[in-house]
C-alpha cells in the first residue's frame, strides 16, 4: 500500500537546532554580563570567539597543527603496517587466530592510554611517547577489522584463485586483500581516530607536542578565553578529521 | 606425511586443546623473554623489572589498606560519573530516537563531538568543579555520555514498532512507556553502550587523576612514575587492566544474554 | 440492514481518511458508517488496499486527522480509549516478559497491585487455554500461542469492545480455524462485543453475527450481511449448507473488489517499470 507518509526535509529541523544553540550561547553571554554566572569561571563567549584569531596568530598554531599531524601520520604508518600484517597473520594461521583474537578484543577494551607514564620512562618526554601511545591505542581495531575483512571474502572468489592455481602469495595480493580492502579501511579509520584522540590527549597530559600542548599551556597561564578558544579549536580540528575520514570511507565503499 | 594427515582430520576437541597449548606457549614465551630482557640490562635499569620484582610489588600493593582507599576513591568517581552520564545519555538517546525533528536538529552534534579527546576539557572541569573529586566525576560523565546516547538512540530506532502501539493502546503514561517498554526492548544496545561508556569513564577519571590529584589510582600511577618505582607502576597498571577488562567482559556477557 | 442507533455500543459515523503521498492525495477510507450492538460479533472484510487497517487504527484511537466520528457508548473517541481493547496483526507480545506478566500488563499500567493483577491475569491465561504456561517466555511458544497471549492481554484490560486486526493472519489454516473457534467460545462466554478486521471469508462467516463488506480503495461499505447461523457455533459449522451459501454470497461482492485491487496493482507495476 503506497500510503506511507513522505519523509519531510531535515533542513527546518537543522536550522532550528543551529539557531537554538546560538541562542544558548547568547543566553550565556547575557548571564555572564549580568553577573549571574561568574566571569572568572566561564569567560564571555564573545571573548572566547575573539581569542581564537589571537591564539592562532600568537601561538604559532599552524606549526603546532603540523606537529600533531606529523605524530598522527607516523602513528598511521605504523598502524597500517603492523595492523594489517598482524591481522593477515591471524587470518592465515587459524590456530593463532583462535588463540589470540579474543585477546586482541580484550586489548581493545583496555585503558591503553593509562600506560603513558610507562612510555614516558621508556621514550622520555618526546614525540616518540606520543606516537607510541597513539599506535598502541589504535592497533587492536586495525587488527580485528583486517581479520574480519579477510575472513569475510566470498568463498567463490577464493575458489576462482584456486582454480587458476595461484600461489598463496598471489592469492593474498590479488584476491583476498582487494576484497577485504573496504573493511580494512574501516578498521584503519577507527584505529586512526583512536590514535588521534589519544595523541592529542597525551600531548595535553605531558605538555609536549602540538595542539594538545597548546591547551595545557593556555590553562597554565590562566588565560581563560585563550584556554576555551584553544579547546574549541582542537574540537573543531577533530570534528573535521572525523568528517573527512568518514567521507573518504564512503568514497572507498563506492569505488571498490 | 603422517603429521599432515593428522592435522587435516583434527577434531573440535583436539582443536580446543591445541588452542590452549598455543596460548600457554605464547604467554610462557612472553614471560621468558621479559625475564631475559630484564636480566640482560640492555635497557636502562628497571624499565623492565624482573617478574619477581613486579610480583612482590603487586603483593605489597594489594596488601596495604591505603591502596584500597585510593581504589575506592577512583571507583566512586567512575561510578558517580557513569551514573550521571548514563542518566543524561539515556534521556538524550531516547529523545533523539523517538523524535525525528529532535534527531535532525541535534543528533549530528553528538555524532561529531563523540570522537574528540575529552581530557582536554579537564582545565574547564577544574574551574567549574574544583581540583577534587568533582572535576574527575565530571570528566567521567562527559566521557561516557556520548557512547551511551548514541547506543540509546540507535536502540530506540530498533524497537519493534508494534510494541510501542501496544503500549499506546493501553494508554501507558510517558514514564510507563520508557520504563516498561522502551528500556526493556533496548536492553542489548543499552548494555553495549554502558560497556563502552564504562571503558571511557575509567580512562577519563584515571587520566584526570594522573594530571591533577592527590588521591585515586591515577594519582598512584603518576606517583610511581615520579618516584621511579617501576615495579609498582607495572603492578598498578596490571590491576587497572585486569579490572577494566574484567568489567568489560562481564557487561559484554550480560549484553549477549539479553539478546 | 442497519440496527437502530439506540442499541449501538460502537458507532462509526462517516469516517473519511486521506493520505498525502508522492503521487498526490489518496483516499484510503471514504464515508464509512456502521454500528456494533452490545454482545455482537461483527467482521469487516475486504481485499488488500480497502483501508481495513486504517479503519482499525482510527477506531482504536491510534490515528488522527480524519473526518467523521467514532463513539463508544456516550464518549467520542479522540485517542486510545479504555473501552476499546486492540489486538494487533503482528507479533506483539513483549519478549522480555513471561506469559503471565504479558497478560498482566494492562493491569500494571492501571496501577493494580502485583498479587491481585497476577491473580486476575491467571484467569485470562486459563481462558485462552494456556494454563500451565504462565512462566514461559514468548520465544518458547508457537505463533498461535503467542497470539492467544496477546488476546488474553487485551481481554485482561476489560474492554467493552474488542477490536482485532487480522490476528490470525500469520497462522496456518488449521490453527487459524481452531483458534477462531476458541475466540468465538470466549466471546460467547464473556458476551464480549467484538469487531474483527479480516480478509479471510471463511473466518468472517464462521465467527460473526454480521459481516461488513468493504470496497477496494477508496474503502466504502459495499454491503452488510446478517449471518443467521445458530449459536453456539463451533468449527463444524463450516461444513453446513447455509454456511456455504453465505460464503458464496459474500464472495460475489468480494471477488469484484479483489479483482479491481489486482488490476490496480498490475497497472501500478507496469507504470513503475515504464518509469525506469
Amino acid at each position: 500500500m503506497s500510503t506511507a507518509a513522505i519523509r519531510s526535509s531535515p533542513w527546518p529541523a537543522r536550522a532550528v537546532g543551529a539557531v537554538s544553540i546560538v541562542a544558548l550561547f547568547a543566553l550565556l553571554e547575557a548571564l555572564i554580563r549580568t553577573g549571574v554566572v561568574n566571569r572568572f569561571v566561564v569567560p564571555l563567549p564573545s571573548q572566547v570567539l575573539a581569542a581564537i584569531p589571537r591564539v592562532i596568530a600568537e601561538e604559532n598554531v599552524a606549526q603546532r597543527f603540523w606537529q600533531t599531524t606529523q605524530e598522527v601520520l607516523w602513528a598511521a604508518l605504523f598502524l597500517a603496517l603492523a595492523g594489517i600484517v598482524l591481522g593477515a597473520l591471524l587470518y592465515r594461521f587459524r590456530l593463532l587466530r583462535l588463540a589470540c583474537e579474543t585477546w586482541v578484543g580484550a586489548l581493545a577494551a583496555a585503558p591503553v592510554v593509562l600506560m603513558y607514564p610507562l612510555f614516558l620512562v621508556i621514550f622520555g618526554r618526546s614525540a616518540a611517547t606520543i606516537i607510541a601511545i597513539g599506535f598502541a591505542a589504535g592497533l587492536p581495531a586495525v587488527i580485528l577489522k583486517t581479520v574480519e575483512g579477510l575472513a569475510g571474502t566470498r568463498q567463490v572468489l577464493i575458489d576462482v584463485g584456486r582454480s587458476l592455481k595461484l600461489t598463496s602469495g598471489q592469492q593474498f595480493r590479488k584476491i583476498l586483500l582487494p576484497a577485504a580492502l573496504p573493511t580494512i579501511f574501516v578498521g584503519f579509520r577507527l584505529g586512526l581516530i583512536f590514535a588521534m584522540i589519544n595523541i592529542v590527549g597525551v600531548e595535553f597530559l605531558i605538555n609536549f607536542g602540538g595542539l594538545g600542548q597548546l591547551i595545557n599551556e593556555m590553562a597554565e597561564r590562566y588565560d581563560l578565553p585563550a584556554t576555551y578558544a584553544a579547546i574549541c579549536f582542537v574540537v573543531l580540528v577533530s570534528v573535521l578529521f572525523f568528517d573527512v575520514t568518514e567521507r573518504v570511507e564512503r568514497w572507498m565503499r563506492r569505488i571498490v | 606425511m603422517d603429521a599432515a594427515h593428522r592435522l587435516t582430520v583434527a577434531t573440535p576437541a583436539s582443536t580446543a586443546h591445541r588452542v590452549l597449548a598455543l596460548r600457554v606457549a605464547i604467554v610462557t614465551s612472553i614471560l621468558v623473554a621479559w625475564e631475559a630482557l630484564s636480566a640482560s640490562g640492555l635497557l636502562f635499569r628497571d624499565v623492565v623489572p624482573s617478574l619477581g620484582a613486579i610480583g612482590r610489588a603487586l603483593v605489597r600493593l594489594l596488601g596495604t589498606p591505603e591502596f584500597y582507599s585510593h581504589l575506592s576513591t577512583s571507583a566512586g568517581e567512575v561510578g558517580a560519573g557513569l551514573a550521571i552520564g548514563a542518566a543524561l545519555g539515556l534521556a538524550a538517546g531516547i529523545l533523539l530516537g523517538a523524535n525525528r525533528f529532535a534527531a535532525d536538529a541535534y543528533e549530528a552534534l553528538i555524532h561529531y563531538l563523540g570522537p574528540t579527546p575529552k581530557i582536554i576539557f579537564f582545565p574547564v572541569m577544574i574551574m567549574w568543579f574544583g581540583v577534587g573529586a568533582g572535576s574527575k566525576v565530571a570528566m567521567a560523565a562527559v566521557s561516557c555520555f556520548f557512547p551511551i546516547a548514541i547506543s540509546a538512540a540507535a536502540g530506540m530506532r530498533g524497537i519493534d514498532r508494534v510494541l510501542i502501539r501496544v503500549g499506546r493502546s493501553f494508554r501507558a503514561g510517558t514514564w510507563q512507556m520508557v520504563s516498561k517498554i522502551y528500556l526493556p526492548a533496548m536492553r542489548a544496545p543499552v548494555l553495549n553502550g554502558l560497556r563502552l561508556g564504562l571503558g571511557v569513564a575509567i580512562i577519563g577519571t584515571l587520566l584526570a587523576e594522573t594530571k591533577l590529584s592527590n588521591r585515586g589510582v591515577g594519582h598512584l600511577i603518576i606517583q610511581a612514575y615520579a618516584t621511579f618505582d617501576m615495579p609498582r607502576m607495572y603492578a598498578l597498571l596490571t590491576v587497572v587492566f585486569v579490572i577494566a577488562i574484567g568489567l568489560n567482559a562481564l557487561i559484554g556477557y550480560a549484553g549477549r544474554r539479553a539478546r | 440492514m442497519e440496527r437502530a442507533t439506540a442499541t449501538r455500543l460502537l458507532d462509526v459515523e462517516g469516517i473519511t481518511k486521506r493520505f498525502v503521498t508522492a503521487e498526490g492525495s489518496l483516499t484510503a477510507v471514504d464515508d464509512v458508517s456502521f454500528g456494533v450492538a452490545p454482545g455482537e460479533f461483527v467482521s469487516v472484510i475486504g481485499p488488500s488496499g480497502c483501508g481495513k487497517s486504517t479503519l482499525f487504527n482510527i477506531i482504536g484511537g491510534l490515528a488522527g486527522d480524519y473526518e467523521g466520528r467514532v463513539t463508544v457508548g456516550d464518549a467520542v473517541v479522540t485517542g486510545p480509549h479504555e473501552a476499546i481493547g486492540m489486538v494487533f496483526q503482528e507479533e506483539s507480545t513483549f519478549p522480555w516478559r513471561t506469559v503471565l506478566e504479558n497478560v498482566a500488563f494492562p493491569l500494571e499500567i492501571a496501577g493494580v497491585a502485583r498479587v491481585e493483577r497476577h491473580e486476575r491475569a491467571r484467569n485470562f491465561v486459563t481462558l485462552v487455554g494456556l494454563a500451565g504456561f504462565e512462566g514461559h517466555y514468548p520465544a518458547e511458544l508457537s505463533g498461535g500461542m503467542r497470539q492467544r497471549v496477546a488476546i488474553a492481554r487485551t481481554l485482561a484490560s476489560n474492554p467493552r469492545i474488542l477490536l482485532m486486526d487480522e490476528p490470525f493472519a500469520a497462522l496456518d489454516e488449521q490453527t487459524r480455524m481452531l483458534l477462531g473457534d476458541k475466540v468465538l467460545k470466549i466471546q460467547q462466554t464473556l458476551k464480549q462485543t467484538t469487531l474483527l478486521i479480516t480478509h479471510n471469508l471463511t473466518e468472517a462467516v464462521q465467527l460473526s453475527d454480521r459481516v461488513i463488506v468493504m470496497t477496494y480503495r477508496p474503502g466504502r461499505v459495499k454491503r452488510i450481511v446478517d449471518i443467521d447461523l445458530p449459536h453456539p457455533r463451533d468449527a463444524s459449522v463450516v461444513g453446513s449448507d447455509r454456511f456455504g451459501r453465505y460464503v458464496a454470497e459474500i464472495w460475489q461482492d468480494l471477488r469484484e473488489e479483489a479483482t479491481r485491487g489486482i488490476e490496480d496493482s498490475e497497472a501500478q507495476a507496469r507504470a513503475g517499470h515504464a518509469a525506469r
